[in-house]
């Protein structure tokens, strides 16, 4: 039996329109800007990515997005709907899942229970059908688990499945991560830094499950990470910030030839990366 | 279902044996597929149809008999569709090992003139699609089964596995009786497969196996007189997951499926093997040196991680054990009433658990083959009640030769001959020569070859020197090729050395080196995993396999094992100095064999300074 694509058990988007739209955010703590006018769009089946130099705002805007900040200025529209002052679990809620640098697993449970929790907004019954097992509640359980292992095949853990995450490599663990994001059935996936700490081989493998979703879920896609040759070879689109600014934004091979880009950033980051790692 | 199921003449085939299945006990489970986490069943009805179809696919592409169709895929069904819908159409199977790279899939397709090839997924895909179209004037078609990135290519070669099997269903409703035609034509002569050997030294050849040959290996291992006393039965249970292109793996999975009714299991991926296994529990298990080595050593990494309490029990039974082996490898594998009492109660505390965790617990029959293997290794599984039987045969006579038989086991030999095998050896070289039905056919498009290894009256040299034991025993002494003779004029067999030197659970490769040298040494490459763990309990730190290999620790260690082998061997047989390899020998930097067998002589070339300085 074939490996299932993933659109095969996962909600896709279809066309290009835009399901993102974020204007001209400000964010600062105490004074200190984070974000100083940032402004995007981001469209179905787009890999958009933002790069930067460590403390840049990136991951700030993720956290703006998925509700953890609130700009002080500014408005960010997720599927026409305005996200500004909702709190982070309705946006998930609205199909925005996210994954994190620091990678945020239940480390006492089993690589399938914490993809099972990743389904949780898509737990209909209550806690009596659930308790009886009957009915809605097992035909639901039946389906998330159908989604789970479709996952599962899709990122190669079989081996796993029934290992406690803390037991398990850095680098699988990154991918369970990407597995719990992709149960939620999002809309939009937010991937902070997912090459992270990884060898060449976990980069390589971790670009082609991008690629892979990208590709079959039609879904936009936002990414964040230093990895330079991934973030190019991927993106559609490339924002570069610098001290919350944005200094660019275009096709890759846009950005690599735009001189403010090279002067701020990746002229100083290239020589570093020529020199050792990152 | 439309089968086309019904018996007609032609020369018996694993392809017309599922065929007769299929009305027989069309119900009956053929195949189970671990997928998603569920175990998914095929039906012998199922399985022809597929089968069929495959086979009307093949006709409808205008595949004529005598075509070649490749597969370049781990194995699944559709391996075995593959191969049984190619000899149901009267082609010849050829089947890649999914670790061959591009230039040796060039090879292989080029040397086989394969106008089909079957591939599994994008990985392959992107092999074969970087050979210049040119380059392969006979491929056709590219059968791909993984949709995922492979959709997206162009190349007007390509087709999707369901698209294929769906014009073999379009040609079945216009040519009903085309499959059905094909078989009533077999002959016993008919190519069925071209199976490639690994080629330790030149080039792969294609072993050409005919029906008549897969027909004599039914009947000797899966019949009534066969590995299993009244033959194979539907109750037994085999997991495929040896390379399916090798003979070993066919044996079992198209010839004893097919011949004995077997069902075959098909496991989630090699990285599950284990958790399948204990899914399956299989009755029959197929495996290699390689694979009880390593269930020997996680049994043995497991229980010094084991609690106290636990490692008492497991020490005293153990030592039960290794009595009971001994007893049972002097009896030829019989009990004595003490050894029954002993194991009975071994089994209560801990051997039948043992046998659970790894899959093993119910094993009627276990094989060890394509590579001698260390007899303290079938010693310990005899003794936990696994019965390993090691056997012999190679791909030219289609794996049957000799086999140890219950109750009249002799460790350290291969067994004795199949009923209708002659067996001799040469008087002169020593050289194990075999003669029966199942010897094949001759070299693919190599006549020289051919002539070489099959003599005038049928014997085929087999390129393994043996010598009798108490007269009805074989046991193997190397390769020919192999031995070494040391300056001092001695003969060595050097993988009986490196055999004992892998018992160590911290060793997975060894490669004695001295052919006209002084004396002898190694090459030694550490199990990655059992050192490392065994170096974190130490508290030593370490990152690469590079690193560890260069822990001082670490080669006290194995100089340890080292003095343990020399025990055991004759003065000019011991090691006097060995090396750790700072790398892992890949099939892919061409250490190894597609078998995971090491390539002496250029591991030999690539390590000549690191050899040399033991000389000095």
């Amino acid at each position: 039996m074939r490996a299932r694509l993933l659109h095969e058990f996962l909600p896709g988007a279809d066309g290009t329109e835009t399901i993102l739209e974020i204007e001209d955010i400000h964010l600062s703590f105490a004074g200190v800007k984070a974000i100083d006018g940032v402004s995007l769009r981001v469209h179905n089946g787009e890999l958009f990515a933002i790069i930067g130099p460590n403390g840049a705002g990136k991951t700030s805007i993720f956290n703006c997005i998925s509700g953890v900040y609130h700009p002080q200025e500014g408005a960010i529209r997720f599927l026409g709907r305005d996200l500004l002052g909702m709190k982070p679990h309705r946006i998930a809620d609205l199909g925005l899942a996210r994954t994190f640098q620091n990678i945020e697993l239940f480390p006492q449970l089993t690589v399938l229970d914490n993809l099972m929790l990743g389904r949780h907004q898509h737990v209909h019954y209550g806690t009596f059908s659930a308790a009886i097992r009957l009915g809605r509640a097992s035909r639901e359980e039946a389906r998330n688990r159908e989604v789970v292992e479709g996952i599962i095949e899709f990122l190669g853990i079989h081996q796993h499945r029934r290992s406690y995450v803390a037991m398990l490599p850095y680098g699988i663990q990154k991918r369970i991560e990407l597995g719990r994001a992709l149960a939620m059935e999002p809309k939009l996936l937010l991937l902070d830094e997912p090459a992270a700490g990884m060898n060449l081989e976990e980069t390589e493998d971790m670009a082609r499950y991008i690629t892979d979703i990208k590709r079959e879920l039609g879904i936009g896609v936002i990414l964040v990470d230093h990895e330079m040759r991934m973030v190019m070879d991927l993106a559609d689109t490339v924002l570069v910030i610098d001290f919350g600014k944005p200094i660019a934004v275009g096709r890759p091979d846009e950005i690599q030839s735009n001189p403010d880009v090279i002067r701020a950033y990746l002229g100083e980051e290239h020589a570093i990366a020529e020199g050792g790692d990152q | 279902m439309t089968t086309t199921a019904n018996r007609a003449t032609g020369f018996v085939s694993p392809a017309a044996r599922a065929r007769d299945r299929a009305v027989d006990t069309p119900d009956r489970v053929a195949l189970r597929e671990k997928n998603r986490g569920i175990w998914r069943e095929i039906s012998w009805a199922e399985y022809w149809d597929r089968v069929d179809t495959f086979a009307h696919a093949l006709i409808a592409n205008g595949i004529e008999p005598g075509d070649r169709v490749a597969i370049h895929s781990d194995n699944r069904p559709e391996w075995v569709y593959t191969d049984l819908g190619s000899v149901a159409a009267r082609a010849i199977c050829v089947g890649l090992y999914p670790t061959n790279p591009t230039s040796e899939v060039e090879y292989l397709l080029k040397d086989s003139g394969s106008r089909v090839l079957i591939a599994e997924d994008e990985e392959q895909s992107d092999k074969v699609l970087a050979i210049a179209a040119a380059d392969l004037p006979d491929l056709e078609r590219i059968v791909y089964l993984e949709h995922r990135g492979v959709d997206a290519y162009d190349d007007p070669r390509l087709m999707s596995w369901d698209a294929f099997m769906e014009s073999g269903a379009v040609h079945r409703e216009t040519h009903p009786h085309a499959v059905a035609e094909r078989m009533a034509a077999a002959e016993p002569s008919d190519l069925a497969y071209l199976v490639y050997t690994s080629g330790t030294t030149g080039p792969p050849k294609g072993s050409m196996l005919t029906l008549e040959n897969l027909e004599f290996a039914a009947e000797e291992i899966a019949g009534l007189e066969g590995i299993v006393a009244g033959g194979t039965t539907p109750d037994d249970l085999i997991v495929s997951y040896l390379p399916l292109c090798h003979i070993y793996e066919k044996l079992f999975s198209v010839v004893i499926g097919t011949a004995g009714g077997v069902p075959v299991h098909f496991g989630e991926s090699l990285d599950t093997l284990v958790a399948d296994m204990r899914d399956v529990q299989p009755t029959i298990v197929q495996g290699v040196p390689r694979i009880w080595e390593r269930i020997h050593a996680a049994i043995q990494v497991r229980l010094a991680s084991a609690s106290r309490l636990k490692r008492l029990n497991t020490v005293i039974w153990l030592s039960a054990a290794r009595y009971v082996g001994r007893t049972l490898v002097r009896r030829e594998g019989r009990h004595t009433l003490v050894t029954r009492v002993l194991h009975g109660l071994g089994n209560a505390f801990l051997y039948r658990s043992l046998r659970e965790r790894v899959g093993l617990r119910r094993v009627r029959h276990a094989v060890s083959a394509a590579a001698p293997i260390a007899p303290e290794i079938l010693e310990f599984f005899m003794s936990i009640g696994v019965p390993i039987y090691e056997a012999y045969g190679m791909t030219e006579n289609s794996g049957v030769a000799t086999t140890n038989r219950p109750g009249r086991v002799k460790l350290g030999t291969v067994g004795e001959a199949y009923p209708g095998c002659e067996i001799r050896l040469d008087p002169e070289t020593g050289e194990i020569l075999t003669r029966h039905p199942a010897v094949f056919a001759g070299y693919w498009n190599q006549p020289e070859a051919t002539a070489r290894t099959i003599d005038g009256e049928g014997w085929l040299h087999t390129g393994d020197v043996g010598e009798w034991v108490d007269g009805t025993h074989m046991r193997i002494v190397d390769r020919i090729k192999d031995i070494i003779i040391t300056s001092g004029g001695k003969n060595v067999s050097p993988s009986e050395i490196e055999n004992t030197l892998k018992t160590s659970p911290f060793i997975k490769e060894a490669i004695v080196i001295g052919d006209r040298r002084k004396y002898l040494t190694a090459l030694i490459g550490i199990e990655l995993d059992v050192v490392s763990e065994w170096a974190q309990r130490r508290r030593i730190p370490h990152t690469t396999y590079r690193d560890l290999s260069e822990k001082p620790e670490v080669r006290a260690l194995i100089q340890k094992a080292v003095d343990t082998t020399n025990g055991k061997f004759a003065r000019v047989e011991q090691i006097k100095t060995f090396l750790l390899l700072t790398k892992e020998l890949d099939h892919e930097d061409g250490e190894l064999t597609a078998t995971q067998k090491v390539k002496r002589s250029i591991v030999e070339e690539r390590f000549a300074e690191e050899i040399e300085s033991m000389y000095r």
